[in-house]
């Protein structure tokens, strides 16, 4: 009998917990993916933007969300079958939450055709679920002593960090001023913000001493961690900058030599989401 | 490999070869633009923006006709709000004229776009050009 009433209760813990968990995941998707959702370029990418690459971008986000889960969930994923179900919970909040509030703010109307609604909508659920996903580990308990021993692989390492940039790069990627910086700068220009990013990225995760920050072993060079990590997050950084610049169709005819101009302008954002997803999942 | 204690990350000193091979193709990529953008730095100098137009197609659509064409600027730098023109002149008399406003036309690069007339350009002198430009 009291074995029935404990069952009961601990029933109604793991419900309480799970619709804490889903209200995070609604308020990270909207504290994240409020600034695209009231992006102009974003609405109008809805509509423009070619489907198969629309369809890429949101069949991308699938792993990604799942690993996330893996790392971070809404509840403690042990096994990668609950992490799937727990990207699909936050990918559909992204969605729900994206229609929401592009409906509330007077964006998706009765006479648009289906196809620019289903395009906004689905064009906002990516970052809104990411933002969904991340919701637990920034509103939540993060990371906490429990988290003590566990290892990460170096693919998932890179994976995490392609997922900051992609996140970032999301924002700032649909703007026009990643083309207009691009116009603007010299060749000189885009070294220097390449010596940047660089810096920045090496910096944050290594030099200044964060929570989360990554350290060394005192016998390991430094030089050994820009090799292994940085040099490689700033290339995935480069490489996530070009996809998304590639899905909104920004580069048009453009010459090679601006097209890698917006790269790099793009990388410089890009690069911070990948070493602040190395300090903070 | 990275391990997590006492809220920070630890990067193994004995990593896995993968992490090298990946950290040295990196460095070479890495390495690679920036010889490309110095090599720009160098070689590409600075040239105001030189536009021209090439007109591609005429089609008859359902309320008159549209003349597809391609704007080149061949120059070094942007072109920021290019105008183009395009006037039908028949005997010497303009008989239409249109413009239209591109938001950018990349360096070294191409844009394509459209004007439409009421007229029918065959057997008229049509003219194209770009008419004027602003520094993005």
């Amino acid at each position: 009998m009291t074995d029935r009433a404990a069952g009961a209760a601990d029933a109604e813990n793991h419900v309480g917990r799970f619709l804490t968990g889903l209200g995070r995941g609604v308020a990270g998707a909207l504290f994240l993916a409020l600034p695209m959702l009231m992006t102009m370029e974003m609405w109008y990418l809805g509509f423009y933007i070619t489907r198969e690459r629309l369809l890429l971008l949101l069949v991308v986000n699938i792993p990604l969300l799942i690993l996330l889960s893996h790392r971070i969930g809404f509840e403690e994923t042990f096994t990668w079958r609950e992490s799937v179900r727990d990207a699909t919970i936050a990918y559909g909040i992204g969605i729900l939450t994206s229609l929401l509030v592009l409906a509330a703010l007077g964006l998706l109307r009765g006479d648009m055709p289906a196809s620019e609604l289903l395009g906004k909508v689905a064009l906002q659920s990516v970052p809104a679920s990411i933002g969904a996903m991340l919701g637990r580990s920034q509103l939540g308990r993060g990371m906490s002593e429990d988290d003590d021993g566990t290892e990460t692989p170096y693919h998932s390492e890179l994976l995490l960090m392609a997922t900051g940039a992609l996140f970032v790069s999301l924002n700032i990627a649909p703007t026009e001023e990643t083309m207009v910086l691009a116009y603007k700068m010299t060749a000189w220009h885009a070294l220097a913000v390449i010596v940047l990013s660089i810096l920045v990225m090496h910096g944050f995760v290594y030099a200044v001493s964060f929570i989360g920050g990554h350290e060394l072993q005192p016998e390991t060079p430094w030089w050994h961690a820009f090799v292994r990590f940085t040099l490689p997050g700033y290339v995935v950084a480069l490489a996530v900058s070009v996809f998304t610049l590639w899905v909104f169709e920004s580069f048009g005819n453009s010459s090679a030599v601006e097209m890698l101009h917006s790269v790099i302008v793009l990388g410089f954002p890009a690069s911070l989401g990948a070493s602040a997803a190395r300090l903070i999942l | 490999m990275t391990r997590f204690e006492k809220g920070r990350h630890h990067e193994r000193h004995d990593p896995h070869w993968v992490e090298w091979l990946t950290g040295i193709l990196s460095a070479i990529l890495v390495i690679g633009m920036l010889g490309w953008i110095g090599w720009e730095t160098v070689t590409r100098e600075a040239t105001p923006p030189d536009l021209a137009v090439r007109v591609l197609t005429t089609e008859r659509t359902t309320a008159g006709y549209r003349v597809a064409f391609d704007i080149y600027n061949t120059a070094t730098t942007t072109a920021a709000a290019v105008t183009v023109v395009g006037r039908l002149a028949e005997g010497g008399r303009v008989i239409e004229e249109n413009h239209v406003i591109f938001d950018y036309v990349a360096a070294e690069s191409k844009s394509a776009g459209a004007l439409l007339f009421e007229n029918d350009p065959a057997g008229r002198a049509l003219d194209i050009r770009p008419a004027g430009y602003t520094e993005p």
